[in-house]
């Protein structure tokens, strides 16, 4: 059993499930403790020594109906393909070995005990070397099915089965009697060639599970937000959150490592007067390291609300790395969507962005009359602790590109960032202004795909706001 | 302590605390492999009283330690009686000088003052925290460490530390190891992620709002005077609302809450009047009990 809890645990891997060797000792460990008897016992001991993060609990659930709906369900099922034991044919075949003695392949033997369970272990180790791994398509099940069966030796089979009928037939036996036995030994043969095709089967689903999952995060993670479909979107917000939790995690790790500082004597001293001028216990100044402001202004128009839709919800999921964020959008009116996060949870809040905000959301979009609408009523609340993140693709529909506006903007702030959801080829062809707001920007940067954004995200979070404090 | 899963369950289910397969399998685990578990869910789910259950049939006392920000090693740990052991040797400082009289030399003296320092560094001068006492207790106890993820990611890591080895160094005394591996339960209600460490070396219990089902039960076990009838009623608004958008989800605790204040208002079933009068019990927020009273009439079909 611990092999195929080890074959399991594989799986689990390399669905991106971390295990480390020691939660594998644990479970191999904590499944001798409780035995097979019961499945949800068992199902319950792998989960609590393997699975450490809820969102990882559909996975292993499903994997693990995969891996072990053997035992009992299995069991039953391997009995019905054998079709009912007949007790009379056994209790003779059984007297048969015992008195004769005779050599017999291992597969005979198998056939004639009838245990499913034995039989799934011998088709298993029998698929061991027969390239298993390299099986990807349903048209390849009848091949590898063949090369499992050729595994084993069917003329030394037929040959025991022969010798067997031949040692009965001596005893004495009726011929109709002779006739049920051979039956109920062909038939065992037939089902077992059909469960070397249901190993097979059944291999193929576990591989195409674990290939699936991982090649969409992996595909999506590159595909141009534009191009995704509403199915892949909703897929894509989980992988959002898984990166949103990353850069969480590492920046936690980060913080833990500032907390020393100089010594704070004002508080050392008073403290001593406790002990009669003795510093006995010493007081540090914490090094305060402010956390920063952040806006974010979000084209919604159609060509670039997928790439505005994962900056958004990246941001948010991030909003404990900031002290204040705000965010606005535009098409060309601008206007505040920051009220709806402090009141909905992120993905409503986004929702409402991407639709709901009071801009008109079928006009073309016109960068520069946001920016100079932006200069007018926000310019006051900026501040040089202020970072604003622009998401657009500065396709000006050959309006007026107001680019002193934006100029304007970045006097007043940290920094400016510009993500452009479109390839770097085309900036400043056609109605492209890139070229005209890239100066007032401190970078730019292409972000086609989520994993071009998630690696902007985390640069920012880890480098830009450490920089000069 | 456990004989088998079906046993912690009995024993659980005797102590008034319904525990479901998946639960009595981590706490049958978590005793036999000497394990700590960490149990997470959303807050009023029975994370913390699953603690206390169990220190009740084991018989063992329980130990809390509640986290919070600003949690560190001292207040976990022990403090050290500064105060109290400057006062000692001001107060003694005769018999010290009497002590030193008659030594020839200074390395002589020093030697003496050497010979008594357990009088000075001693328990007498040591306030054990939580961790200390569940590490030094004469008999086996359950630590609780209630609300982990409160905790800044150092204290976590000093905490795994003393949950590996079971055995924390006291500059001042030497290393105190444990005398009986202590059962430790830690909640966290998800405000942080934990540290991988932490995760690792912890059976892991997810804990989710109960199945109306087992909610009924609990609140047959808890509320025994409610009638059936209320009862069952109270499981299907509460599921209901619990499957609405809110802030804040119903707990269990506060479901028990409501069904006892229907008892004492003497309700007999769910009308649209008392439930107003009584939801806020259940809801906590104001935004989210305007919209439960805004859907009521769907919260209170059958």
């Amino acid at each position: 059993m611990d092999q195929r809890i080890l074959e399991f645990i594989g799986d689990l891997r390399r669905a991106e499930i971390r295990i480390s060797p020691s939660e594998a000792l644990d479970a191999l460990a904590a499944s001798a403790e409780v035995g097979l008897g019961d499945r949800e016992t068992f199902k319950a001991t792998l989960a609590a020594t393997l699975i450490k993060e809820f969102r990882d609990q559909p996975t292993f659930d499903r994997l693990f109906n995969l891996y072990f709906l053997d035992l009992e369900a299995l069991g039953e099922g391997l009995k019905k393909a054998l079709g009912p034991e007949d007790p009379r044919v056994q209790d003779l075949l059984d007297d048969l070995m015992a008195d004769e003695n005779m050599e017999l392949d291992e597969l005979t033997e198998l056939l004639m005990r009838g245990q499913g369970s034995e039989m799934e272990m011998a088709i298993r180790s029998g698929g061991q070397n027969a390239g298993l791994e390299r099986l990807m398509y349903f048209l390849q099940v009848g091949f590898f099915s063949r090369r499992i069966s050729d595994k084993f030796d069917w003329s030394a089979i037929e040959g025991d089965l022969e010798r067997i009928m031949k040692a009965l037939e001596q005893r004495g036996l009726d011929p109709g009697q002779l006739a049920r036995i051979r039956n109920y030994l062909e038939l065992r043969l037939e089902a077992f060639k059909r469960m070397i095709r249901q190993h097979v089967e059944r291999e193929l689903e576990r591989r195409a599970y674990r290939q699936g999952e991982k090649l969409t995060r992996e595909v999506l993670a590159d595909k141009p937000l534009f191009a995704l479909t509403p199915d892949e979107i909703s897929q894509m917000k989980s992988v959002v959150a898984r990166l949103a939790r990353k850069i969480k995690d590492a920046l936690a790790l980060r913080q833990r490592q500032e907390h020393k500082g100089r010594l704070d004597s004002r508080r050392t001293t008073r403290k001593s007067l406790q002990y009669g001028g003795v510093p006995m216990e010493i007081f540090l100044k914490r090094r305060h390291r402010e956390k920063p402001k952040l806006i974010t202004i979000c084209d919604v128009s159609d060509s670039v609300r997928n790439a505005s839709r994962f900056m958004l919800q990246l941001v948010w999921s991030l909003q404990e790395c900031f002290s204040r964020v705000r965010s606005y959008v535009f098409v060309s009116e601008i206007a505040e969507v920051t009220q709806a996060f402090n009141t909905y949870p992120v993905e409503r809040a986004i929702e409402w962005a991407l639709k709901g905000a009071p801009v008109d959301y079928h006009c073309r979009s016109d960068f520069g009359f946001a920016f100079s609408q932006f200069t007018k009523t926000e310019l006051d609340s900026l501040d040089r602790k202020t970072t604003i993140l622009m998401l657009g693709d500065a396709r000006n529909n050959y309006n007026d590109p107001q680019a002193w506006a934006l100029r304007l903007i970045r006097e007043r702030v940290k920094g400016i960032i510009w993500l452009n959801p479109e390839g770097q080829w085309g900036w400043g062809i056609g109605d492209s202004v890139m070229p005209l707001y890239a100066p007032s920007c401190d970078f730019v940067r292409e972000c086609r795909t989520i994993g071009q954004l998630g690696e902007v995200v985390d640069n920012l979070v880890h480098h830009w706001w450490r920089r000069g404090r | 302590m456990f004989e088998s899963v079906e046993e912690v369950q009995q024993r659980f289910r005797d102590a008034r605390y319904i525990a479901s397969r998946r639960v009595s399998t981590v706490v049958f685990l978590a005793a036999r492999m000497g394990r700590p578990v960490l149990i997470e869910g959303p807050a009023g789910v029975g994370k913390t009283e699953l603690a206390k259950t169990l220190s009740e049939i084991t018989a063992r006392p329980l130990i809390r330690l509640q986290c919070y920000e600003g949690l560190d090693e001292g207040k976990a740990l022990y403090e050290w009686k500064y105060a109290k052991q400057l006062l000692y040797t001001q107060l003694l400082r005769d018999r010290i000088g009497e002590l030193i009289a008659d030594a020839p030399s200074l390395p002589d003296a020093v030697a003496k003052i050497a010979g008594q320092e357990d009088a000075f560094f001693s328990y007498r001068f040591l306030s054990p925290r939580p961790l200390l006492a569940a590490i030094q207790a004469e008999q086996p106890v359950v630590l609780l460490v209630d609300e982990i993820d409160k905790a800044e990611p150092e204290f976590e890591a000093f905490l795994l530390e003393v949950l590996s080895d079971f055995q924390v160094s006291v500059p001042e005394l030497g290393t105190v190891r444990a005398k009986h591996i202590p059962l430790v339960v830690l909640t966290s209600n998800n405000a942080r992620e934990l540290s991988d460490g932490l995760k690792r070396r912890c059976l892991h219990l997810f804990i989710d709002f109960p199945a109306p089902a087992d909610e009924l039960q609990i609140i047959r076990l808890k509320v025994p005077e409610v009638p059936e009838q209320l009862a069952r009623a109270v499981v299907s608004a509460v599921q209901k609302i619990r499957a609405m958008d809110l802030r804040k989800l119903p707990s269990v605790s506060e479901s028990l809450d409501w069904a006892r204040s229907l008892v004492i208002l003497n309700a007999r079933e769910l009308d649209p009047g008392i439930v107003e009068s009584t939801l806020t019990m259940l809801v906590k927020h104001e935004k989210d009990l305007e919209r439960v009273k805004g859907s009521l009439d769907k919260v209170l079909a059958e």
